[in-house]
């Protein structure tokens, strides 16, 4: 029975989080309610991605990250870019943390990551993550801002990303051997 | 130098040191080609072979003293990483593990570790910016800086590509870093190295035993 009503479930499980948590800010039920609370547009063809677990470091400087998963449930669709409030911060990249050699550095990822058919795309550390640059005031645990995410095909998901102590703490680390 | 990272711990890890195509400039680097499976009580951060020596250099701390690295650090288990503070991911990452892991080990292994974070953008990380951000983790973190050319030659004697800019816009960029913390033993010499993803478990594990028993192969 639990299985049978899975969507319905999520999508009602969905909305309950943006209530309750802001938590879960995508459109997980096309054509419902949900993008009215998040107080953005969000285009019925989004129906099939859900954004969880967004997080972002606190500042010491300009430069922060922004980590989250992205749900799909649907076809494959494609993170394009992110944009940041001119008002949190200057520029905001998608990066991708590479090793080369004996040496690691991070890269923006100009052709976007792809969110797979039926998968997942999860920004964790080590791996992808939103950077933000030219950060206009500090950010400290407890505060939240808002970030746009544009896919190709779902458009412009808005979420909250809220300031926390340990951006592992939401994520599995996943570094268990397979 | 080339060295042999090829028998890492008792865990398979996900990342490999050799996944990556080189640059072209770049002299042959180590490569990791697998793991060996777990020895009982065995190292499960990835061996080095050769082990790596102390960089023979003094560098400067936070407060504006020189810091003679072999000599403040002899004898003593010595994580050392070199980042910077812009980085946002990769490197508060496992300053705040270990941060975490001194605070979940035993007094008598905890006290016996110094952590010595190196900055790769000198330009940036004045000795107060360097301050403000180790604080964040732990205080009793170093942080060492000097010249462009120091932090450098530093890099070079630990087997480190020195950190190449990458810009990225708007006045931004980033800097290319270690892609491990190294691990010296009391004994002065780096046996294992600690690649981004590694778990906090990993970290208690190792070091009771490197504080406890030294390094020896098992």
């Amino acid at each position: 029975l639990k299985q049978l009503s899975l969507a319905r479930g999520a999508a009602i499980l969905g909305g309950a989080a943006v209530m309750l948590a802001s938590l879960v800010l995508a459109a997980a039920c096309g054509g419902d309610d949900s993008s009215a609370k998040t107080g953005a547009p969000t285009p019925a063809r989004a129906a099939k991605l859900t954004v969880v677990d967004q997080r972002a470091r606190a500042t010491v400087n300009d430069t922060t990250s922004v980590y989250f998963t992205v749900k799909n449930t649907g076809a494959a669709d494609r993170l394009l870019s992110v944009k940041a409030d001119p008002e949190v911060a200057g520029v905001a990249q998608v990066h991708e943390t590479v090793t080369e050699g004996s040496t690691m550095k991070m890269q923006e990822v100009k052709a976007g990551v792809e969110a797979p058919a039926n998968g997942t795309l999860e920004l964790k550390p080590g791996g992808y993550h939103v950077m933000l640059m030219n950060v206009k005031k500090p950010l400290s645990v407890g505060d939240s801002f808002k970030l746009d995410l544009v896919f190709e095909k779902a458009g412009t998901i808005s979420i909250v990303v809220p300031v926390v102590q340990d951006v592992t703490a939401t994520g599995s680390p996943a570094t268990k051997a397979p | 130098m080339l060295r042999d990272y090829s028998r890492a711990g008792g865990r398979r890890w996900p990342w490999s040191l050799a996944c990556s195509p080189l640059p072209s400039s770049s002299p042959p680097r180590a490569k990791v080609t697998g793991s060996v499976p777990a020895s009982g009580d065995g190292w499960e951060g990835v061996i080095v072979t050769p082990p790596i020596t102390k960089p023979k250099a003094t560098l400067t701390d936070t407060s504006g003293q020189p810091f003679d690295f072999q000599k403040e650090t002899q004898g003593t288990v010595t994580l050392l990483y070199v980042g910077y503070t812009h980085c946002p991911d990769i490197c508060p990452q496992h300053m705040a593990d270990i941060a975490d892991v001194l605070k979940t080990l035993p007094a008598d292994v905890s006290s016996e570790i110094k952590v010595v974070f190196v900055t790769a953008d000198p330009d940036r990380d004045t000795a107060d910016v360097l301050r403000k951000w180790l604080d964040l983790f732990n205080k009793s973190y170093i942080g060492l800086r000097g010249t462009q050319a120091q932090v450098d030659d530093f890099q070079r004697q630990i087997g480190i590509s020195p950190g190449t800019k990458e810009d990225l816009g708007s006045g931004n960029y980033s800097v290319s870093h270690a892609a491990f913390v190294i691990a010296y033993g009391a004994d002065n010499a780096a046996n294992l190295l600690y690649p981004a993803g590694v778990t906090k478990d990993t970290w208690i594990h190792d070091l009771t035993k490197l504080v406890r028993e030294g390094w020896k192969e098992s």
